[in-house]
């Protein structure tokens, strides 16, 4: 186990594209990080260059303290699953499981010690003589995990290992790779562009775009406190509404009506607040006067997109209180915290 | 600092020399030695008689001789090979697209009594080697010139087409693809009143372009470098097809070498130029029987 | 349920059997005789029929001129083993299958490996390794006769300027069978490329990234994932390739002729002489017929022995 650094990496293809742009990360030892963002945004490059299966164009990545930018991937002691877990379908979940330690000559006695190991926790023994064309969705990305784990890599990275889990199995595996880590304490770096995934397991969240770093924080902090409109838009679900305000007077002007102290210096400001920090009031409270347009039931709660002038305005209503939504009739949510 | 480098960022040059992969170093050389029969036809081709008895070989011509084109031309009826070999493969690769998508068609989609049983029994003959079946192949065609239509019977140009009109392979690959093809497409047109015929040429053929530019390859391959049957049955050289002719060729022109491969690069570009024009499809085609075979 | 369908039960059966036949007519039964008729029709002339006369053949004396094929029971099949020719042309078989088959697959092997990646121009470098595809046997051979020509060719010059001995090539019986084998690979080349390339870009990448993370230098990634994985396009091109060597023909026909001191005469060549030139056609099918079920039995072989180690996707 160790740190990972990247110092300034630029990543340009030959034909022009740039992936990546002076990107810099630091991960502290036994630390999870989420790199998060829509694709193209360069956070599988950045996977992949740790990896040692690209190369950068400039700076420097570090594993434990040494510099690894131009070793290969082999020499680096990272283990890596794949999105499409990438189980050699020839070999038996034993070799698969076998493979990396073999490749570096550990006994025999050990290598069996420590798939059956790694086997027990991942709950996949019973599976060891089948081929990866046997085994259940769920089973293929235990045994590509376990692949990972089994080598006690000094980091593991984990490229969108969920999105070809449905729904149900994803949840499952997400807490159970929390769990994991808990119990090994492996520095992960894990990419994703679910930011349920990103919210849940990170410790801290690295949102990227365009080859950039928007913002790297807490979960909390990204939630709570987004440098940009970018990360604004992009975490949290639903999307948080983003407005477009005046302001005047150090007061903001919203579709007519006034908001807290805004910031100096600015003539223009979109405004960000998350529906569920909106509220459904009664016709004739104090509030922002909406038309809703229409809503979609959620069980435990319901999301209402309301038009306010020519924006649209999501707010996340109690489903429970049998909100019934005739053809326009007037809302006025109160303004929250936003 | 900071804001100073971002600033001058956008400097830097657009255009940027990308150093060639050194994997030219070895697919070079490779692909040299792979064409060096071919490359060494050419040159040969282009030398004088004397020049063929040097050794070690003359590497370049002192002035290429093309008319070492036109005299090989003259020596043998090339021309004539060619249109023999044009018109015998056109022929045989017409037939089998029609012929084949119309039985393979059926052996996919019609049920009708004794299918599975005639299927066994085509497929059977796929595995039979030529050399089983030449002789009595010969006495087949002997006795329909004989008592058919002597233009089908040895010595004639029919005796070449008639065997190789239909195949049980065609039936197999046309089968195989059009089972792929959606039934529900073909239900769709029934519905509206379609017949079997018009479903096949209006919904299936169209849809299996790829099939059957597959199996026109194939069978153009096939019929355009055949060899042991022509050499059977065809003894007249007005009827010979480009191999049988160079072959003859080859008989009476022994020492000749740059008329020989004057006469070997012309009966050989007309492949060349159907290779290169048509090569996706070669390439898909032999990379798909073995894939699947 | 009678009411229901009271036209049905009265109309049929007066007209049942001009309702069979034009049944039959307007049915599937007979679109579909009538889409295959034309194709079977062939098929039993030109490829059933003669495989049955050919087994009739096997057991008469026929000459392929006179009428009168008299009946000789086994005699045919009984001739071959002490027809010391065709041993000859049994072992010349094998040894040109044992060569050729191997060398072709390496060599397709390491061509198609070296052209499985992305460098520009690679289309070009592709197409100078599929080229020989397009090239016919006789092309092939014409063209080898001139680069293995004992005193002018372009082998010997390149041994004479390395300073090794030169050879006589063809004209020796001592070396033309290998100048044959190397002619056949070299003309299917092209078609071995084919196929292991297909294969190569059909192993996903992340397998052998996977490896490489894992800690396998490139050459361990090629013997332990690679090579495993092309296993069925390996089995492919050994049975087909031996079938096509163990029927080989027409190169040494153009070449040889079977000589010198018949040190090319291979199976099919025999056989053809045997038909076409000798006229013992009854002979030449009952050897015909010999390496039928020879052919049958090595790919027989090669399949049971091959799905042990190759691996199907899926």
């Amino acid at each position: 186990m160790a740190e990972v650094e990247y110092r300034k990496v630029t990543r340009r293809y030959p034909n022009g594209v740039v992936a990546l742009t002076e990107f810099d990360l630091h991960v502290d030892d036994g630390e999870f990080v989420i790199l998060v963002g829509p694709s193209g945004c360069g956070k599988s490059t950045a996977l992949r260059l740790l990896a040692g299966l690209d190369k950068p164009t400039s700076g420097e990545i570090c594993v434990g303290g040494a510099e690894v930018t131009r070793q290969g991937p082999g020499d680096r002691d990272i283990a890596m699953v794949f999105q499409n877990y990438a189980l050699y379908p020839h070999m038996s979940v034993y070799r698969n499981l076998a493979y990396g330690l073999r490749q570096r000559k550990t006994p025999k006695p050990d290598i069996d010690r420590r798939v059956r190991e790694i086997g027990e926790i991942l709950g996949i023994v019973e599976l060891l003589d089948r081929k990866p064309a046997q085994l259940s969705g769920g089973q293929r990305q235990r045994v590509a995990m376990g692949r990972a784990l089994v080598r006690e890599p000094q980091a593991f990275l984990l490229d969108e290992p969920l999105s070809n889990l449905d729904a149900k199995l994803r949840g499952q595996v997400r807490a159970e790779l929390k769990r994991l880590h808990q119990r090994l304490g492996i520095t992960s770096i894990y990419v994703t562009h679910d930011q349920v995934e990103a919210m849940t397991l990170g410790d801290r969240i690295c949102v990227m775009n365009q080859g950039e770093v928007q913002q790297l924080g807490t979960p909390q902090d990204v939630y709570e406190h987004p440098a940009n409109v970018f990360v604004a838009g992009f975490m949290g679900s639903p999307a948080m509404n983003l407005v477009p305000g005046t302001v005047a007077e150090g007061q903001v002007l919203l579709g007519g009506h006034t908001l807290r102290a805004a910031p100096a210096g600015h003539d223009d400001v979109v405004v960000g607040i998350r529906p569920e920090s909106l509220r459904i009031a009664p016709q004739g409270h104090p509030g922002i006067q909406v038309t809703v347009d229409f809503h979609e039931p959620l069980g435990s709660h319901a999301l209402v997109h309301c038009l306010v002038g020519h924006d649209s305005v999501g707010v996340v209503g109690d489903s429970a209180a049998g909100l019934v939504v005739q053809a326009g009739p007037d809302v006025s949510p109160a303004p929250g915290n936003g | 600092m900071t804001t100073s480098t971002t600033a001058t960022a956008p400097a830097e040059p657009r255009f940027r020399f990308t150093r060639p992969s050194p994997w030219h170093l070895v697919l070079i050389p490779l692909t040299f030695i792979l064409l060096v029969p071919l490359i060494w036809m050419v040159i040969t081709s282009l030398e004088t008689e004397a020049e063929t008895r040097q050794f070690p070989p003359v590497l370049l011509p002192a002035s290429p001789q093309w008319t070492n084109y036109p005299d090989a031309l003259s020596a043998a009826p090339f021309l004539r090979f060619m249109l023999n070999s044009a018109v015998v493969a056109l022929v045989v690769v017409v037939a089998n697209l029609v012929l084949c998508s119309l039985a393979g068609y059926a052996f996919a989609r019609l049920r009708f009594l004794g299918r599975g049983a005639l299927f066994a029994v085509l497929m059977a003959t796929l595995m039979v080697p030529f050399q089983v079946t030449m002789i009595p192949e010969f006495l087949i065609v002997k006795w329909v010139g004989l008592n058919v239509w002597d233009q089908l019977g040895i010595d004639h140009l029919g005796a070449l087409i008639a065997p190789n009109l239909a195949t049980a392979f065609g039936i197999f690959l046309l089968r195989q693809f059009f089972l792929t093809i959606p039934v529900e497409l073909e239900e769709a047109a029934r519905i509206d009143g379609t017949s079997r015929l018009g479903v096949l040429f209006k919904i299936v053929l169209p849809l299996s372009l790829p099939a059957m530019a597959t199996l026109a390859a194939l069978t153009f391959l096939d019929s355009w470098n055949s060899f042991l049957w022509p050499l059977i049955v065809i003894n007249t050289e007005s009827n010979m097809t480009l191999p049988l002719g160079l072959t003859t060729f080859q008989g009476s022109h022994a020492t000749h070498w740059e008329l020989l491969m004057a006469g070997n690069v012309f009966s050989l570009l007309p492949m060349l130029l159907v290779f290169f024009a048509a090569q996706r499809y070669f390439v898909r085609s032999v990379a798909a029987t073995g894939l699947k075979g | 349920m009678a009411s229901a369908t009271p036209t049905a039960s009265n109309a049929a059966p007066p007209a049942r059997r001009t309702g069979l036949l034009r049944r039959f007519s307007g049915s599937e039964h007979a679109v579909g005789w009538a889409f295959v008729t034309p194709a079977t029709v062939l098929i039993a002339v030109f490829g059933l029929l003669p495989i049955l006369w050919s087994l009739l053949l096997s057991f008469q004396k026929s000459d392929l001129l006179t009428p009168e094929t008299p009946f000789v029971g086994l005699d045919n099949y009984k001739q071959i083993p002490g027809d010391a020719t065709f041993r000859l042309a049994i072992e010349h078989t094998i040894v040109y299958t044992v060569l050729f088959v191997p060398a072709t697959m390496i060599v397709g092997l390491l061509i198609a490996a070296a052209l499985n990646r992305k460098v520009r121009g690679i289309s070009i470098y592709r197409t100078a390794a599929y080229v020989t595809m397009a090239v016919s046997t006789i092309n092939e051979a014409i063209i080898f006769m001139w680069l293995f020509e004992p005193s002018f060719g372009v082998v010997n010059a390149v041994l004479n300027g390395l300073g090794l001995p030169q050879g006589q090539w063809l004209s020796s019986p001592g070396q033309a069978l290998y100048v044959i084998v190397a002619m056949t690979v070299w003309g299917w080349t092209g078609f071995a490329v084919v196929i292991y390339l297909a294969a190569l870009q059909g192993v996903p990448k992340e397998l052998q990234e996977a490896a490489a993370i894992d800690g396998a230098k490139p050459f361990t990634i090629f013997r332990t994932i690679t090579f495993p994985l092309l296993s069925p396009a390996t089995l492919f091109l050994a049975v087909w390739l031996s079938i096509n060597a163990l029927q080989l023909f027409d190169e040494v026909y153009l070449t040889t002729r079977g000589g010198p001191l018949h040190s090319t005469t291979v199976v099919v060549y025999y056989l053809f002489d045997q038909a076409f030139q000798q006229f013992n056609a009854g002979y030449a099918a009952a050897l015909a017929y010999v390496l039928f079920l020879v052919i049958l039995v090595i790919t027989f072989i090669q399949f049971r022995v091959g799905n042990r180690f190759v691996h199907y996707n899926r």
